[in-house]
């Protein structure tokens, strides 16, 4: 595929119901095929946002499935933005960092995988209801992790 | 995600395939929580069709290496395949799970104590 200069964006609102999210993660693949990156980049940024939304279900919306959650990609020739919106209860900042690595206790791991992947992790505090997290990858090179 | 409960030469194991997410791990929880309450041991999870796991995933086999652990039961993870390898190594859990490359490396090493 030959890459042009681009700006474009892809949007998709899912309800907040577990069984959307592999409609997220086929929707983030293909963004990320898209983008040039390669197999295991991809990989990375579907696990990564797929945590993202998993937690707006488990945190802000408390397991609420009637809600919304707004995923947006921004695209350019440098980078790949990802946010997620939701207008549930504020999330603890301190609760973002997750788990020790070395503590084994189950959950606390999704954060750990998206800041692995993404070079930005920001809770954009300016959103007066809900939470708006976003993610950028940049993309180096031959667009590889 | 699809889940199969088989008797491997008398052992039991929980065959997986497809994506482990937070909308079917609470099924496999379920199935393996279930046979961890009998006090299964050894207990095999075959993991060679799973294409996608997700922190949740994760999180129901470390509650149930941790439950088996209570009774000195054993769990051993046979046929990760590379990409879920991945997130076990990131994860640090490799160093905790018994993990085997094939079904027979899992079952000779029922032997070779």
């Amino acid at each position: 595929m030959v890459r042009s200069d681009m700006n474009e964006k892809v949007t998709i609102t899912i309800p907040s119901h577990p069984k959307y999210l592999s409609v997220v993660r086929a929707v983030t693949a293909r963004v990320g095929a898209v983008c040039g990156m390669n197999d295991s980049l991809t990989d990375g940024i579907k696990l990564a946002v797929d945590e993202a939304c998993s937690n707006v279900i488990k945190h802000a919306y408390r397991g609420d499935t009637g809600k919304k959650i707004v995923v947006k990609y921004k695209i350019t020739k440098k980078s790949l933005e990802v946010t997620i919106e939701d207008n549930g209860i504020k999330s603890d900042v301190e609760y973002m960092k997750g788990r020790d690595l070395d503590d084994l206790k189950p959950g606390g791991l999704g954060i750990h995988f998206i800041k692995k992947i993404f070079d930005v992790f920001e809770l954009d505090s300016r959103k007066k209801v809900g939470n708006r997290l976003r993610l950028i990858k940049y993309l180096k090179g031959k667009y590889e992790a | 995600m699809k889940l199969e409960i088989t008797d491997c030469k008398g052992i039991k194991m929980i065959a997986l395939s497809g994506e482990v997410d937070m909308y079917t791990s609470p099924e496999l929880r379920e199935e393996m929580m279930n046979l961890i309450r009998r006090r299964t041991s050894p207990l095999f999870v075959d993991f060679s069709g799973v294409s996608y796991i997700d922190s949740s995933g994760i999180a129901t086999f470390v509650e149930g290496l941790k439950g088996i652990m209570s009774y000195n039961g054993k769990l051993k993870l046979v046929g990760i395949p590379d990409r879920i390898m991945e997130i076990f190594n990131f994860s640090k859990l490799d160093r905790v799970f018994e993990m085997y490359g094939s079904i027979d490396d899992a079952l000779n090493s029922l032997n070779s104590f």
